[in-house]
Formats: C-alpha cells, sequence, structure tokens
C-alpha cells in the first residue's frame, strides 16, 4: 500500500526535473574511449554539443532523468559545455543552496540577543566608529562623510568576507564532498550567496538610515541591485579561483588573511583618492576593487548614473575572473576530490 | 525505460599524501630546484579495469575483502570518485543509501533536516514536502521532529536518516552496508523496508559482509579483491568461490571462522582486516 503511494507521489517531480537533466544528459561528453555497445542503449554521435570536434559525443539511451556519463580525465570538453553542465548541476540542487545559505545565516545570529540585527549593527558601528575618527583627523563634514566611508566599506567588507570563507569552503566540505555528489562550485557559492544577502540587508539599513539622518539620496540607488549582481559575480569567481587553490596549496588561507588586511589601505575607503599623490594614483586605479567601490560610490554618494566606461570596466574585470574561475575548474573537476 | 549502469575498463586510484598536501614553499622550491619529494606521496590502486554491466531486475550483490575497492566503486558510479582511467555510464535515476544522515546540521529540527538531506541527495522542495509526512511517520519521531538533532539519541538519529533515504522509490539503489539501526522494533521495520526497495527497485548494488543478506536478496553476486573482480556468477557459486577461495587466499585459519559455509544459520561476522596493498611510485 505504501508503495502504491509513494510511487504515485514521485512520478510528478520526476517528470518536473526532467528537462533540467535532459540538458544535463545532452551535454554529457564521451571521450572516444572504447564504446561497448550493450543492448543497443546507447547512440553514437547523437548528441547536440560539439566537442571541439574531437570527442564523439555519446547520448545514453532516451536521456531520462539523472542519466550521465563521465569519462575519464582526457575528456575533451568544451569550456562552454562545461559551464552549461555545471549550471544545469547547480540548478538541480538549488534547493539544497537556497537552505543552505538561510541556514548560514540563521545559524550566525543564533542565541544572540538582536539577532539579525547585528548584520545592520556591525558595519553601523564600524561606520560611526570610522567617521568619528577621520572627520576629527581630516576635519570633514561627518555626515556626508559617513555616507562616503560606509558606500565604500560594505562592498570593502563583502568582498573580504566572501573571499576569507568561500576561499575555504571545499577544504571544510571535505567530508560532504566525499559522501554525496556534489558540483565543486556549490559550497563556494553558498558561502558567497551568504555574504550576499548579509551585504544586501546591511546596504539598505544603511541607507535608511542615511536619509532618518537627513543624507539626501537620489533616485540612482534603484540601480544598486545591478551592481550588487555584477560584484557577486565578481566575488564569486575569485572565491571560486582561490577555493580551488587552496586545495592544492593549504597555506594560501594564511596568505590571504594578510593580503586582505593589506589591500585595504590601498583602496580608497577612509579617504580620497585625490588625497593621493598624482605620481602614485596610477598603482590605486591597478586595484580591481577600486572600480566596483567606485560604482556603489557614484550610485549612493554622489547620485549619478555611472557613464558607459563606470559599468564596463568593472563588467570587463568580471568577464574575465569568470572566464579564469571555469578554467580552473574544469581543469582541476576530476582531480580535485582525490586532493582533499 | 530500462535502468542500466556501465562501467568500461575503468582504473582509480588514491595519492596518498604523507605530510598532508604540499604546501606552497616546498612546491615552489620543487619547481625551483626541479626534485620532487617521492616519497611525499604514494598511489594506491583502488580499481583497477574494471568491467561491469548491471542491467535492469538485477540485484548485485558485491562482495570482498576490506579494502577490495566495493566502496569506492559504488561511489565512483555514484559521480564521487570520478575514473581516471575507463568511463562509467548510468542510466536511470540513483538513489545512494551511502553514508546515511551525510549533511544533517545538528542545530536544526529533524524537520528542516529532511528537507536539507532531501536537497542534497537532488530531490525537490515539492517532491520532499509530498514525502515529509511519511518520513516522519516513518520514522517515528512524531515527537521530538521539531526538535534540533543535537538533542537525538544515537538510534533516532540512525532512524531519521534511514527514513530519508529509504522513503522513495529508486530507479537504481546503492547500498553500502547500510542496515538501520535503531531498536528491534525499527531495525524489523527497516528491513521489511529494504526487502520491499530490492524488490520495487530497477537495479540494486548491495555491498555487504553479511553473507547471509547477500545470499538473501540477490540474483548475482560479484567478488572484488584488491581492486579487481575476481568473480561473477550466480550468488551461491560466487559466495562458496569467495569463502573458500578469497578469504582463504589470505588468511585461511581466519576465514573458516570468519564466513561460515552457506545454509549454516550463525550471523557471520565481519570479514578478516587486510592491510591495502601500497604501490610507491
Amino acid at each position: 500500500m505504501r508503495s502504491a503511494e509513494s510511487t504515485e507521489l514521485l512520478d510528478k517531480p520526476n517528470e518536473r526535473t526532467s528537462d533540467a537533466v535532459a540538458a544535463h544528459g545532452d551535454v554529457a561528453v564521451g571521450a572516444g574511449v572504447v564504446s561497448k555497445s550493450a543492448a543497443g542503449a546507447r547512440s553514437v554521435g547523437a548528441g547536440s554539443v560539439d566537442a571541439g570536434g574531437t570527442g564523439s559525443v555519446d547520448s545514453v539511451g532516451d536521456s531520462s532523468v539523472d542519466d550521465f556519463d563521465f569519462a575519464a580525465f582526457d575528456t575533451k570538453e568544451s569550456i562552454f559545455s562545461y559551464i552549461c553542465r555545471s549550471l544545469a548541476e547547480l540548478k538541480n540542487i538549488k534547493f539544497a543552496l537556497a537552505s543552505f545559505v538561510v541556514n548560514n545565516l540563521r545559524r550566525r545570529y543564533r542565541r544572540s540577543v538582536l539577532g539579525f540585527a547585528w548584520s545592520l549593527l556591525n558595519p553601523l558601528l564600524t561606520m560611526a566608529v570610522m567617521t568619528a575618527v577621520f572627520s576629527l583627523l581630516w576635519h570633514s563634514n561627518p555626515k556626508s562623510f559617513g555616507v562616503y566611508v560606509f558606500t565604500g566599506l560594505l562592498p570593502w567588507t563583502y568582498i573580504t568576507d566572501s573571499i576569507m570563507m568561500g576561499s575555504q569552503s571545499l577544504v571544510q566540505s571535505e567530508a560532504f564532498l566525499k559522501k554525496v555528489y556534489i558540483p565543486k562550485s556549490f559550497f563556494p557559492l553558498v558561502a558567497v550567496s551568504t555574504e550576499t544577502a548579509n551585504f544586501a540587508f546591511s546596504l539598505a539599513s544603511l541607507m535608511l538610515m542615511a536619509m532618518i539622518v537627513g543624507v539626501h539620496m537620489n533616485w540612482t540607488v534603484l540601480l544598486v541591485p545591478a551592481a550588487i549582481a555584477l560584484l557577486f559575480l565578481f566575488n564569486f569567481s575569485v572565491t571560486l579561483i582561490l577555493a580551488v587553490a587552496t586545495v592544492y596549496f593549504r597555506d594560501l588561507t594564511h596568505i590571504i588573511k594578510v593580503g586582505l588586511s593589506t589591500v585595504f589601505y590601498l583602496v580608497p575607503i577612509i579617504y580620497n583618492l585625490e588625497m593621493v599623490p598624482e605620481k602614485y594614483r596610477v598603482l590605486f586605479l591597478l586595484n580591481p576593487v577600486y572600480y566596483f567601490i567606485d560604482l556603489f560610490r557614484a550610485l549612493i554618494y554622489v547620485g549619478q548614473v555611472p557613464d558607459a566606461t563606470r559599468w564596463a570596466i568593472p563588467g570587463l574585470i568580471t568577464l574575465i575572473t569568470l572566464t579564469i574561475a571555469f578554467y580552473t575548474l574544469k581543469k582541476t573537476d576530476k582531480d580535485l576530490i582525490y586532493r582533499l | 525505460m530500462t535502468q542500466q549502469i556501465q562501467i568500461q575498463n575503468a582504473s582509480l586510484k588514491f595519492r596518498i599524501y604523507r605530510n598532508r598536501a604540499p604546501a606552497l614553499k616546498e612546491a615552489v622550491i620543487g619547481m625551483l630546484t626541479g626534485k620532487r619529494d617521492k616519497d611525499a606521496v604514494t598511489e594506491f590502486d583502488a580499481l583497477k579495469k574494471i568491467n561491469l554491466t548491471v542491467r535492469a531486475g538485477d540485484r548485485l550483490g558485491v562482495i570482498g575483502l576490506n579494502g577490495a575497492g566495493k566502496s569506492t566503486m559504488l561511489k565512483m558510479i555514484v559521480g564521487i570518485y570520478p575514473p581516471h582511467q575507463g568511463r562509467v555510464l548510468v542510466q536511470g535515476k540513483i538513489t545512494p543509501l551511502i553514508e546515511l544522515g551525510t549533511g544533517f546540521d545538528f542545530e536544526l529540527s529533524g524537520r528542516e533536516n529532511i528537507y536539507l538531506n532531501g536537497a542534497l541527495l537532488g530531490r525537490s522542495y515539492q517532491q520532499m514536502r509530498q514525502l515529509e509526512a511519511k518520513i516522519i511517520e516513518f520514522s517515528e519521531l512524531e515527537e521530538f521532529i521539531d526538535l534540533p538533532i543535537k538533542y537525538y539519541s544515537s538510534g533516532m538519529h540512525g532512524r531519521l536518516a534511514f527514513s530519508i533515504g529509504a522513503i522513495v522509490e529508486p530507479e537504481i539503489l546503492l547500498v553500502d552496508e547500510i542496515f538501520a539501526t535503531g531498536d528491534a522494533h525499527f531495525v524489523q521495520k527497516a528491513t521489511d523496508r529494504m526487502r520491499h526497495l530490492f524488490n520495487s527497485s530497477g537495479i540494486t548494488l548491495l555491498v555487504s559482509h553479511n553473507l547471509h543478506q547477500i545470499l538473501d536478496l540477490c540474483n548475482r553476486v560479484i567478488v572484488m579483491h584488491k581492486g579487481e573482480i575476481v568473480g561473477d556468477g550466480p550468488p551461491e557459486e560466487m559466495i562458496n568461490y569467495y569463502v573458500n577461495d578469497v578469504a582463504h587466499l589470505v588468511k585461511p585459519a581466519a576465514a573458516a571462522a570468519v564466513a561460515p559455509p552457506v545454509g549454516v544459520s550463525a550471523p557471520p561476522g565481519p570479514a578478516p582486516q587486510v592491510e591495502p596493498q601500497l604501490v610507491v611510485k
């Protein structure tokens, strides 16, 4: 009786997921290894993705739920089909992703009296201290200087927290990765997504706070989500690269920590780029982080729509880091589990 | 539709790092001086040129000594360990009952863990919503389901893990030595459930040291030894072969004591421990 019921129950969800998986099946690429055809289950060369012309593309039978074919290390899969496959796999476990992120956020504030309020209070207090110190030091208007600092500090905290949490995520989830099949990009994505949620909360509440204090906000703040999306992709790709690298060189964890605290002073967060002597300014402009912070500043602090180049530069940087990230992941995908 | 698993000429090896992963300093020095610390890495061939085709209707028992590569082969089929050579083809949805309870978050309630665990097994939220009541009912944890699972006893923990894994009707079922823990009542219930799953799934792979279980549940058995499949055939024949030849090979005295001949009702104990052979490269 029980069995009949659950078969019925399962029928529908299986159908629901089958399109995603079918796509997944289509991009599974064979390496042209011995293909011993058994029971006519496989049709060689029927797939839809061209793998650079070298490997034959096999689709297994009637490409049904969760069919897959992973061939050996010598697989000639194109970077594009690899990205598609990774995204399809991530899509399959998007619920796990959401549930991990929510649990992370919940756990972070569990048992603390103020709970979620900390995600607001934390940057607010830091900002208050910094504003007090530096407006005294540099005799600037504390109100607008406060906004100036937080539009730089919050994206910076977001970047560092993502990298710190995310770069260790693969090493830390060794037990997971060896017990269940999960795409390797899952845990870095969880770490960065958690920080993104945190960042969005902090940013929204601080903008609200600024308006209450009487700082004028332009309509350009409505474009902030686009900037967050861009920074999210940048963070995710950098984190992914560092997470994979950390698996191979565990010392990287410590190097990253020192490195980030050094870079902090090279980003115009508590000072202005105009304060930097002209001849050194180029050095600051070489820092990719600067362009993202500049974007947030333009939207929130200056209140103007950034021109095309101000979007294009961080966009291009993100595209480059994303490409490197997926290339790194593809290179190490099958070896990574043996290095953990 | 028919399920099928094909393993073609698959080999897999593990690297064992004597002093964990190479540190950056050593790697750089190694690169500069052009010599590598060869002693630091030992390679161990976990699977050697495995060829196996499992078709719908097969209830395949996998037996072998510890370290023979049984669990590794299962994990290779799931996709956790990709083969270094050869390939693995799977047709059908896999339900792995391997390492049950992986991913349990001890701070979360039993109910939340049902969703989390289901998600890790690749099931959707809607699917888990429909299964939630059944899982809770099967685990008999109604009173405790909203309590963080860190307050659960190990038996309750095991019951929840088993219930989540075993509630679906799998197409391909992979079982690695799990038979539920808990009180006698739950063990009986779980055993019945397993029997049902075995009969209803398209393909079953069972790794077990319990030869009676294998004889009882399987219609085909493979014997693994040191990363190779050394026998493939009907259960009775293969179990005899394993008991007499394979287990015998290593420790003649222990084998007789450990694995009683088929038909004796006393449950066999664990197989003798054999050190995996290390191949220094």
